[in-house]
């Protein structure tokens, strides 16, 4: 208001001081105050008309934006009554992007004609001064005086990694009321919200390119991609009324921000079983209240998950209790921050086991993977495993319901275990069935039964036989005697040779026809030679032999040599051998 | 001097080809270390090669074990059912017999067998080949022994109850060799096998496109009646006959 109070005045006192001008020659110029500049540099362009009251028409900036301005300035200068004048409006200008702008003509309509400025060219180059927000810098070159950016804390993520989003409205508008926002669509994206309240315009101004907004935080999430690929943030856009005052109804406008593109990566394929999709920067403590307890007193366990990730999206780890302990479903406490860094805090699973039984107890280490994302690697956490100690419970009720005894729990199928130690090994496709060794084994006894029997009935025979087998001795008995005699013979021992010649005879017809020492005479020699044909002349041979054996034997008579009775004796054997046997 | 080094080199290869008894034991005892450390493949291949040339029970039980381990059902039945024709009674290889085949996909109801069937097959039990034989050398050699001192004796009633006993022992000794030639038969005999492919269509007749009867599903035991142009006629334990194209089956 204040500004145009005082361009009323300043026309007032023009509209004073015109009469005297109007003999004045008219100017109107066009200056810069330089032809060059930088990125988010600022030029200064004025234009002047001298001598005239007129309205001049702004030109165009050609691509340029206003920073500042316009500013009017009017002078009056009275020199030796001659009073001149001039009206100048100033821009300050400034460019977003590096190039080549032309400032069009502007135009003033002065008595019945127009009068035109030269177009004034302005040289951009690259601003060599900090780099403003890319995001910002795109932002703006859609609309430089109003646009929302989308800035993610990365554009490389992993799988369940997180992301922050921030929605930023830059305005350089005064008043701004919005009417409608629409969120960009997140496919393949879980999102939190990051509680911020009501959206308010940060104190500081920030500049882009050297313009100046003033700017205000929409909205902020924390994004999780669930799938690897290219996920889009699509646009977020607002309508909202800029530049509404008491007098303007002000000016509608949809302000859209750009859409933007995250690459997510699958986590790698080595993940280790116990993972199940927690990736961040996390630990895991395991505490159990106390490790001395009565059987069926309770003992709270508490796996705590802490640190910056995914933890609301965390599932309940796998308890591998001995059966003797009983478990309760855990109950799940969330002290879970969600804002500008991300989500951070801890969740925690409190288990209620109760067992049932005294003794000594481990509870096993539990294991934690997750996806670190500052190593880009799998990491695992075990924790120490737990020793309970359950003494006797005091014979509560509790203690009481449960059976003393009971059934052995079937925990797992598995096949049983390999056998190890001597496995027995024979060579392939042998068989003590049908081999030649089994035959011989089944048919040895039979073989040994049949001569067994066979030796039996042979001795048999022989020992019914008792006189046979002296008639087949005999022979060899007289023999031996008639050796004996020869050697009584050889060394010239009269008696003994006698002797052995005599028993030799005697022996041999007693053990050969069955006869008893006193059975053993002349007349039953006889009778016996006398059962074989031609036994006559042998038997009477022999009895003489006999006699003359005698008488040698108890008279010291010798009528013959002994050599000749020992032959004699030797021959009348073998003539009675072949006489029995023929 | 060449024939020397030849006749070396022969007898290298020889004694290098014949895998001796100490090497096969080597091999398996390797085997059931690698299998305790978790490497079935390995010990697979230890079992496999030792396997060979020799075989026990137990080793065939190893090897089925192994394949089950390695989720290759159809490969563990076989070995657990070559197992069990060397030792049938063997309760390890029962169990894990009846484990394998509660994977495979075909239930087939076995036909109820005559009583006089099954109380063959308790009084026969779970001896192999091998032991009947073993059994009926022993009571050949009761037998005889018996019928020996029976003969020797002189007391009428002891002769009388010896004669009695090794007339026991006579029809022991038959029964025995009877045993032994059925399990060696059974055991020699290659007519049942395991079906490896993981579906085949059993058909009608033994060419492609006659009518398909039923969809077998590895693992399934069968038995071949008969063999076609390498077409299979085989019977299901349910009594179903038909006709299964080649290399889907494989004996045991």
């Amino acid at each position: 208001m204040a500004k145009h109070i005082r361009t009323l005045i300043a026309l007032a006192f023009l509209f004073l001081a015109v009469q005297r001008l109007a003999a004045q020659e008219i100017t109107f110029t066009a200056q810069v105050d330089r032809n060059s500049i930088a990125v988010g540099e600022y030029v200064k362009y004025t234009i002047s008309l001298g001598n005239a009251r007129d309205r001049f028409e702004a030109p165009s900036f050609g691509g340029l934006v206003v920073v500042q301005g316009p500013f009017d300035n009017s002078s009056f200068t009275i020199i030796n009554g001659r009073m001149s004048g001039s009206t100048s409006r100033t821009w300050v200008l400034t460019a977003t992007k590096p190039g080549k702008y032309t400032i069009g003509a502007a135009k003033v309509r002065v008595g019945g004609g127009i009068i035109e400025t030269q177009p004034i060219t302005i040289e951009v180059a690259k601003g060599a001064g900090q780099q403003s927000d890319p995001n910002a810098t795109q932002g703006q070159s859609r609309d430089p005086n109003i646009f929302i950016t989308i800035g993610l804390s990365q554009r490389k993520a992993y799988v369940g990694e997180q992301i922050v989003a921030t929605y930023t409205l830059y305005s350089r508008y005064s008043g701004l009321e919005t009417t409608k926002e629409t969120l960009p669509k997140l496919d393949g994206f879980w999102a939190e919200n990051v509680e911020l309240g009501e959206p308010s315009w940060d104190p500081q101004f920030s500049t882009v390119n050297g313009l100046q907004y003033r700017t205000a935080i929409l909205k902020r999430q924390v994004l999780i991609p669930q799938r690897a690929g290219k996920l889009r943030v699509s646009n977020y856009t607002m309508e909202c009324v800029v530049n509404r005052s008491f007098f303007n109804r002000g000016t509608p406008l949809e302000v859209k921000s750009n859409a933007v593109e995250v690459t997510v990566t699958d986590l790698p394929g080595n993940a280790p079983a116990s993972f199940n999709g927690a990736v961040g920067e996390l630990e895991m403590v395991v505490k159990a209240d106390r490790t001395q307890v009565k059987a069926n007193e309770a003992i709270e366990l508490t796996v705590t998950y802490a640190g910056k990730g995914n933890l609301k999206l965390l599932e309940a780890p796998d308890l591998e209790l001995p059966s003797d302990l009983e478990q309760y479903d855990p109950k799940v406490t969330d002290k879970i921050n969600v804002n500008a860094g991300g989500m951070s805090g801890s969740r925690s699973y409190q288990y209620l086991v109760i067992p049932r039984h005294e003794g000594d107890f481990i509870i096993a280490p539990i294991e934690f993977t997750y996806f670190d994302t500052r190593s880009g690697s799998y990491r695992t956490i075990a924790s120490e495993p737990l020793n309970l100690q359950v003494s006797p419970g005091d014979g509560t009720a509790a203690a009481v319901q449960r059976p003393n005894k009971t059934d052995v729990q079937v925990l797992g199928k598995d096949i049983r275990y390999i056998r190890t130690g001597d496995l027995d090994l024979r060579p392939t496709g042998e068989h003590l069935f049908g081999s030649v060794a089994w035959f011989a084994g089944l048919s040895a006894p039979a073989v040994a039964f049949v001569l067994f029997l066979g030796w039996r009935r042979k001795r048999e025979t022989e020992l019914r036989d008792v006189a046979g087998s002296r008639r087949k001795q005999a022979d060899k008995v007289a023999r031996k005697r008639l050796s004996d005699a020869e050697i009584a013979l050889k060394s010239s021992d009269r008696t003994a040779f006698y002797d052995a010649l005599g028993k030799a005879l005697h022996g041999y017809v007693g053990d050969k026809f069955g006869l008893g020492p006193a059975e053993i005479n002349a007349a039953n020699l006889r009778a016996h030679y006398m059962r074989y044909a031609g036994g006559e002349p042998v038997a009477i041979d022999y009895i003489r032999l006999m006699e003359a054996c005698d008488m040698a034997r108890y008279a010291p008579v010798e009528d013959r040599p002994r050599q000749q009775l020992y032959d004699e004796a030797a021959g009348l054997i073998g003539r009675t051998e072949q006489l029995v046997r023929a | 001097m060449r024939t020397l080094a030849f006749s070396l080199l022969c007898l290298v290869t020889i004694t290098g080809s014949a895998m001796t008894r100490t090497e096969a034991d080597s091999l398996v005892a390797r085997g059931a270390r690698a299998y305790s450390a978790g490497e079935t493949a390995t010990a697979l291949a230890l079992f496999d090669s030792a396997n060979t040339v020799f075989t026990s029970p137990a080793l065939l039980y190893n090897i089925g074990n192994c394949h089950f381990k390695l989720n290759d059902v159809p490969h563990a039945i076989l070995f657990y059912e070559r197992a069990l024709r060397l030792a049938p009674g063997d309760a390890d290889v029962r169990t894990n017999l009846e484990l394998a085949r509660q994977k495979v996909v075909d239930r087939i109801s076995e036909l109820p067998s005559f009583s006089l069937g099954s109380t063959w097959a308790r009084i026969r039990g779970g001896r192999d080949a091998d032991e009947w034989s073993r059994r009926a050398l022993w009571a050949c050699l009761l037998f005889f022994l018996c019928l020996a001192i029976a003969v020797a004796m002189k007391g009428r009633n002891a002769r009388r109850a010896l004669f009695g006993v090794s007339a026991l022992l006579f029809l022991g000794t038959a029964l025995s060799i009877a045993f032994a030639a059925f399990r060696h038969d059974e055991l020699t005999d290659d007519s049942e096998a395991i079906i490896m492919s993981p579906k085949v269509d059993v058909r009608s007749e033994p060419r492609e496109g006659s009518t398909v009867l039923f969809v077998l599903h590895k693992g399934t035991k069968v038995t071949i009646l008969q063999q076609e142009n390498t077409w299979s006629e085989v019977q299901l334990a349910n009594g179903s006959v038909g006709w299964m194209p080649p290399a889907s089956l494989e004996r045991i």
